[in-house]
C-alpha cells in the first residue's frame, strides 16, 4: 500500500525533468487534489448513506414532529418511544425468530447439499459427470418466477402453506453454491486425495476431515450469500405465510405501511430495527461477501 | 401385582362407562361443555379499528364464555384477506369465521365453501327483523343470508366548514349533486380559502356508489342477482362517463387533486387541512374527528346525487362475516355463536361509536352510548339517513360479480387513465368493461356457472 | 463395474439436491408449461384444454404489451444508472490512502439493506407533502411532484430506488475489478503520454470490461425479477407505469387468480431470461478467449 506521494507519478514528473519550482507547484496542485478528492469522498459517503443516515434520524422523531413541513434533518427531541411502538404494532421479534429459522435452515441446508455435491463433482469419477454438472448449472437458467406458481400449488397441496417447510424446502439446492464449492475443492491438490487413498480412508472421511476443513473460506461466503439472500426474500415468503405470527421480516415491514394512518416514525424505527442485524453480518463478514460476490465476476 | 392391575384396571373401566353414560343421558350440546372450542377469525381491521375494537370484541367474547374461545388474526387489507382465503379453502388452514368484503359475496357463494348463516337463522329461529333492510337486501343472494353483517358503512361528502365559512358558502348546507360539488369547489379555489376544492381518491368503490346514485346498474341480470351476470354494463350507460368526465374536468380545471388510489392519502389530506372536501367511507368518520382534532369544524353531507334521479341510491359496503365449511361442526357452532355476538347490539353500538361503521341493528341505536354519541356528533347519522333514504331495488342493492376484486381495479384504472387524460371517458371504460367481462367469461366457464 | 459403483456413490452424493431439483425446479417448469395451456378454475385447478389461447390473449392484451414496454424502460433507466454511479465510487474507493477501508465499507453499504427496507426508505422520502426530497427541490424553487402518483415520475422513482439499493453490490464487483488492473499499465500509458481522461477510458475500461459486463447483466436480470419495490411502493399504477412483468404475473395469479394467464405470462419471461443468460455467455465466452 503505497502512499500517492510515492506514486510512479510523482517519480516521472521527475524523470520527466522538471524544475524543482515546477515540481513544487506540480506538487501543489497535486496535495490540492488530494484534499479536494479527500472531501469528495467524504460528501460521497454521505450521500450514498443519506437514505439510511435519514431513516435512522427519522425513527428517532416524534410523531408530530415527522409530520411537520419543511422536514428537519435531525430531531429536535429525541424520541426512542418509536421502537418499542414498531415492536407493538407489528410483532418484530417473532418477524425476526422467523426469518432466522428460515434463514438460518436454508443456509444450513445448502451448506450440505452444495458440499456434497460439489464434493461428487470434484472428487468422484463417474459417467455422465459432464451431463449432471450441466444440469444443475442450468436450474440457474430458471427464473424463480416460472417456477413460483406449480411451487406454490404444491406446498399448499402438501398442506406447508404457513409454515416453516412451505418457506424453507425449495431453497434447500444450490446451483450457484455447488459451482463455487467445486470450483474450491477443483484447486485442492491431487496428492491429498491420492495420500488419503492410500491411508484406506473412506471417500466420507476424505470429505469430512479433510476437504471440508480446507474450504472454510468457500463455505464461509457461500453461508453468507446464502443467508444473505434468505433473509431479503420477499415474494415467496408474500405467498407462503398468511398468519401473522409467521411472517417473515421484510413481509413484516411491508405489515408495517399498510394501517390507515401511516406514522413513519414508527415505520422508519422498525425498518432500522430489521436492517440492523444484515448490517452487523455484512460488516462483520465483509471480506467473505466481497470474495462469494466477486468470484463470478472477475475470474468469470 | 395382579391385583393393583385389575383394580387400576377395573377404576379405568368404570370410569369410562360412567363417562359414556353421562354422555349418552346427556342432550350433548352443539358445543362441548369439556374444553373450550377455540376457532380462529381472520379479519382485515388494521391499526386502530384492529387494536382496539376489534379486539376488545374478541377480549370481552372469550371472558363472557368458558366453551368458545376466538382469536383474531389480522390478515392485511381486504384484498390481502380475501386472498388468503381463497388460497387456503382448499386446505385445512381455512379459518371458522373470516369477515370479508362486500364485493366479495358472490365469490363465497360460487365457492360451496361456506356454511350459509341462513341454516343457523333458520335453525335457531334467530330474528333478524331489527336488521336494516337494505343491508339483508344486499347479502341475500337468492333470498337466502350466507353471512352475518358485520360492519356496514357507505360513501359520505366530508367537508371542512371553516373553509366553506371564508368561501362565502353556507356552512350547513353541504353540496348534493355533481353540479354543486364542482361549483363548491371552484369557489373554494377560485376565492383562494384553499388551494384544493376536494380531493377524491381513485377507489373503484367511489364509482360503484356514483352509479348506484344515478340508479343505473353496474352489471347486466339484474346486477347479477336476476341471473348470474356475464358482463359489465357501464360501458353502455351515459352516466358512467357522465362521472368520468364530471371527475376529470375538476381535476384539469385545478379545483380537484388527484390523491392516487388510498384513501389514507385523502384522508391525511383532508385532515391536515389541505383541501376543502373529500369523500370517503363513513368508516373513517372517527377517525377524522380524531386527526382533524378541533382544528377545524368537521361537516358531513350526502354523497352526490342527480336531483332528477328518483331511483338513485346508496350501496350497502363494508364487509360481513362468513362462517367456513372446512372446520368441523363444533367450531362452525362456535363461529355462529361469535357472530350473534358480534353483531348484537351492545357490539354494532361500540363499533358505531367507535369508527363510523354504522350499526346493522335499528335496536343498537338505542344503546346509551350510541344516544351520547350521537349527541354530540351529528355528523354520525348521516350516513345512515343516507341509506334509509335510499331505495331498494337492483342498482341500489349492488351487483354481485364473482370477479369484483378485479372489476373494481379495472375501474380504477379506467378513472386513473380519464382523470391524467390519457384516455378519454368512453374509452377508458370501453376497455375496462372488455377486460373485465372477459375475466367474467373466464370465471363463470371454470367455475362451472351457466 | 467400477464406474457403476463410482456412479452410484455419485447419486449418493447427489441425491439431496437432484431431489429438490427436481420437485421445485423441473417438476414446476413442467407444470407451469401445462398450466400456460389451460383454462384454470380460480383455484389453481386445469379446466380445459385451450391450446396457445392464453399466449393469443396476451399478446393481443394492451396490458401485458405495456408490462414488457414498462420491464424494458425499467432497465434502461436502472441499468445505466448503476454502472454510471457505482465506477466513480469504485474508482474513489480504489484510493491509497489511510483509512480506505471505511470508505469502502461506506459504499458497499447497500448490500446489507434488502429491497424491502429500501422501498420504504425511499417511500417516506418521496412522500408528496413532507418528503425530503421535495423538500430539497422546493429550495431549488422546483415543482412539487407527485412521485408515486405521476405516471411520468413513478418509473423513475421507482428505478432510483433500485439503483440506490444494487449501489453496494456495484461498487464491490468493480472496485475488485479495479483492484485488479496492473499498476504498469497504467503508468506505461500515462508516460506514454496520455492524459487523465485517455488513460481511464482506453486502459482502464477494457481492462474492467468483464466487470462492466457482469454487473450490467446482473442489474438486467435483476430489472426482469424485479418485484419488492413495486410491491411497496406502487402497486404497478399509476396508470400501469411501474407494472413490470413479476408483478403482473403475480397480480393476475394471486390477485385475480388466472393461474393459466400467469403461467404464460412466465414462459414468457422464461424465454426473455434464457435469450438474455444465453447472450451473456456467448459475449462472455468471448470476451474470456479475447483476454
Amino acid at each position: 500500500m503505497t502512499s500517492e506521494s510515492a506514486t510512479p507519478a510523482y517519480a516521472s514528473a521527475r524523470a520527466r525533468g522538471l524544475g524543482s519550482s515546477r515540481r513544487r507547484a506540480r506538487a501543489l496542485r497535486r496535495a490540492l487534489r488530494r484534499v479536494g478528492l479527500d472531501a469528495l469522498m467524504i460528501v460521497v459517503a454521505l450521500i450514498v448513506l443519506f437514505p439510511l443516515l435519514f431513516a435512522l434520524s427519522t425513527s428517532l422523531k416524534t410523531g408530530a414532529e415527522v409530520d411537520r413541513y419543511p422536514p428537519t434533518l435531525w430531531p429536535h427531541v429525541l424520541n426512542f418511544g418509536n421502537y418499542p411502538a414498531a415492536m407493538q404494532q407489528a410483532p418484530l421479534p417473532r418477524f425476526l425468530l422467523n426469518s432466522f429459522v428460515q434463514a438460518g435452515a436454508i443456509t444450513l441446508g445448502q451448506l450440505v447439499t452444495a458440499s456434497l455435491a460439489a464434493f461428487a463433482f470434484a472428487f468422484v469419477e463417474f459417467p455422465g459427470r459432464q451431463w449432471l454438472f450441466f444440469l444443475f448449472l442450468s436450474t440457474l437458467m430458471i427464473p424463480g418466477e416460472v417456477t413460483l406458481i406449480p411451487n406454490y400449488l404444491t406446498v399448499r397441496s402438501l398442506g406447508w402453506l404457513d409454515t416453516y417447510p412451505g418457506l424453507i424446502a425449495p431453497y434447500l439446492a444450490t446451483a450457484f453454491g455447488t459451482f463455487l464449492l467445486r470450483q474450491f475443492f477443483l484447486t485442492i491438490p491431487r496428492e491429498l486425495q491420492d495420500a488419503a487413498r492410500i491411508d484406506g480412508a473412506s471417500r466420507r472421511r476424505f470429505l469430512w476431515m479433510i476437504v471440508l476443513p480446507l474450504s472454510r473460506p468457500a463455505l464461509a461466503t457461500l453461508a453468507i450469500y446464502a443467508f444473505l439472500s434468505s433473509w431479503n426474500q420477499y415474494l415467496w415468503p408474500l405467498l407462503v405465510i398468511n398468519s401473522t405470527g409467521m411472517r417473515t421480516v421484510q413481509i413484516g415491514l411491508a405489515l408495517l405501511q399498510s394501517q390507515e394512518i401511516i406514522s413513519w416514525s414508527v415505520v422508519m424505527a422498525g425498518v432500522v430495527l430489521i436492517v440492523l442485524p444484515t448490517v452487523v453480518l455484512f460488516i462483520l463478514g465483509y471480506r467473505h461477501v466481497v470474495r462469494g460476490l466477486t468470484a463470478g465476476a472477475v475470474k468469470g | 401385582m395382579r391385583a393393583r392391575v385389575t383394580r387400576r384396571r377395573f377404576l379405568k373401566t368404570a370410569g369410562a362407562v360412567g363417562l359414556g353414560a353421562m354422555a349418552a343421558g346427556m342432550r350433548l350440546p352443539a358445543v362441548s361443555a369439556q374444553a373450550p372450542t377455540r376457532i380462529v377469525f381472520w379479519h382485515a381491521m388494521g391499526g386502530n379499528l384492529g387494536e382496539t375494537v376489534v379486539q376488545a370484541f374478541v377480549n370481552k367474547f372469550n371472558e363472557s364464555r368458558k366453551d368458545v374461545q376466538v382469536e383474531a388474526q389480522f390478515q392485511g387489507s381486504y384484498d390481502d384477506l380475501i386472498n388468503k382465503l381463497r388460497a387456503s379453502l382448499g386446505s385445512s388452514a381455512v379459518p371458522a369465521v373470516s369477515q370479508v368484503y362486500d364485493i366479495g359475496t358472490r365469490f363465497m357463494v360460487d365457492s360451496k365453501a361456506v356454511v350459509p348463516v341462513q341454516d343457523f337463522i333458520d335453525r335457531e329461529k334467530f330474528d333478524v327483523s331489527q336488521f336494516e333492510p337494505n343491508i339483508l337486501a344486499y347479502y341475500r343472494v337468492g333470498n337466502r343470508l350466507y353471512s352475518m353483517p358485520f360492519n356496514t358503512s357507505t360513501a359520505i361528502l366530508y367537508y371542512n366548514k371553516d373553509m366553506f365559512k371564508q368561501a362565502g358558502l353556507n356552512p350547513d348546507q353541504p353540496p348534493r349533486t355533481f353540479e354543486e360539488i364542482e361549483a363548491y369547489a371552484t369557489k373554494l379555489v377560485r376565492g383562494g380559502a384553499t388551494q384544493s376544492g376536494i380531493t377524491i381518491a381513485i377507489y373503484g368503490w367511489f364509482f360503484e356508489q356514483l352509479l348506484a346514485r344515478q340508479g343505473v346498474l353496474y352489471a347486466n341480470n339484474g346486477n347479477g342477482r336476476d341471473a348470474p351476470a356475464t358482463a359489465v354494463v357501464y360501458d353502455h350507460e351515459e352516466q358512467g362517463a357522465r362521472i368520468l368526465e364530471w371527475w376529470a374536468r375538476m381535476v384539469k380545471n385545478g379545483v380537484a387533486t388527484n390523491p392516487g388510489r388510498p384513501t389514507a392519502a385523502s384522508q391525511r389530506a383532508f385532515a391536515a387541512g389541505q383541501t376543502a372536501m373529500t369523500v370517503d367511507s363513513t368508516a373513517v368518520l372517527k377517525s377524522l374527528l380524531t386527526q382533524s382534532g378541533g382544528r377545524f369544524q368537521l361537516g358531513t353531507g350526502y354523497f352526490p346525487k342527480p336531483p332528477d334521479a328518483k331511483t338513485g341510491g346508496s350501496i350497502v359496503g363494508g364487509a360481513s362475516a362468513w362462517i367456513l365449511r372446512g372446520r368441523p361442526p363444533a367450531e362452525q357452532q362456535a363461529a355462529w355463536e361469535f357472530v350473534k355476538f358480534i353483531s348484537a347490539p351492545p357490539q354494532q353500538a361500540a363499533w358505531y361509536v367507535g369508527t363510523g361503521y354504522f350499526p346493522v341493528r335499528r335496536d343498537a341505536y338505542r344503546e346509551p352510548v350510541a344516544r351520547q354519541t350521537l349527541a354530540q356528533y351529528p355528523q354520525f347519522l348521516t350516513a345512515i339517513s343516507e341509506l334509509r333514504n335510499s331505495p331498494i331495488n337492483r342498482a341500489t342493492q349492488g351487483a354481485l360479480l364473482g370477479v369484483f376484486p378485479e372489476a373494481r381495479q379495472k375501474s380504477e384504472d379506467a378513472i386513473e387513465a380519464t382523470v391524467l387524460g390519457r384516455k378519454s371517458p368512453q374509452q377508458a371504460l370501453v376497455d375496462a368493461a372488455r377486460d373485465v367481462n372477459q375475466a367474467i367469461a373466464v370465471y363463470n366457464r371454470t367455475m362451472g356457472i351457466k | 463395474m467400477k464406474s457403476a459403483y463410482a456412479l452410484l456413490q455419485a447419486l449418493a452424493y447427489l441425491i439431496a439436491s437432484l431431489a429438490v431439483f427436481a420437485a421445485f425446479v423441473f417438476y414446476p417448469l413442467v407444470r407451469n408449461v401445462q398450466l400456460s395451456l389451460y383454462d384454470t378454475t380460480p383455484f389453481g385447478g386445469l379446466s380445459a384444454f385451450i391450446g396457445t389461447r392464453n399466449y393469443a390473449q396476451l399478446f393481443t392484451s394492451p396490458d401485458f404489451l405495456n408490462s414488457l414496454r414498462v420491464t424494458v424502460l425499467f432497465a434502461v433507466y436502472t441499468v445505466p444508472a448503476g454502472i454510471v454511479c457505482g465506477l466513480p465510487l469504485a474508482l474513489l474507493a480504489n484510493r491509497r490512502i489511510r483509512g480506505i477501508a471505511a470508505y469502502r465499507t461506506a459504499y458497499s453499504f447497500t448490500i446489507a439493506v434488502s429491497i424491502a427496507a429500501a422501498a420504504l426508505i425511499w417511500e417516506w422520502m418521496l412522500d408528496p407533502n413532507v418528503g425530503i426530497l421535495n423538500y430539497l427541490l422546493s429550495l431549488v424553487h422546483g415543482p412539487r411532484i407527485g412521485w408515486l402518483t405521476d405516471p411520468h415520475w413513478a418509473l423513475p422513482a421507482v428505478a432510483a430506488t433500485t439503483v440506490w439499493q444494487s449501489l453496494g453490490f456495484n461498487v464491490v464487483v468493480l472496485l475488485a475489478a479495479l483492484q485488479g488492473v496492473p499498476d504498469e499499465l497504467v503508468e506505461a500509458a500515462r508516460i506514454d503520454g496520455g492524459g487523465q481522461w485517455a488513460v481511464f477510458l482506453h486502459v482502464v475500461v477494457p481492462a474492467i470490461s468483464p466487470a462492466l459486463f457482469f454487473v450490467g447483466v446482473v442489474a438486467t436480470l435483476g430489472v426482469l425479477q424485479s418485484f419488492g419495490q413495486v410491491h411497496i411502493l406502487t402497486q404497478g399504477g399509476p396508470v400501469g407505469a411501474t407494472n413490470v412483468i413479476v408483478y403482473s404475473i403475480y397480480r393476475n395469479a394471486f390477485f385475480n387468480f388466472r393461474f393459466g394467464l400467469a403461467a404464460a405470462q412466465a414462459m414468457v419471461l422464461f424465454v426473455l431470461v434464457l435469450a438474455f443468460t444465453v447472450l451473456q455467455f456467448a459475449v462472455f465466452e468471448r470476451w474470456v478467449s479475447y483476454q
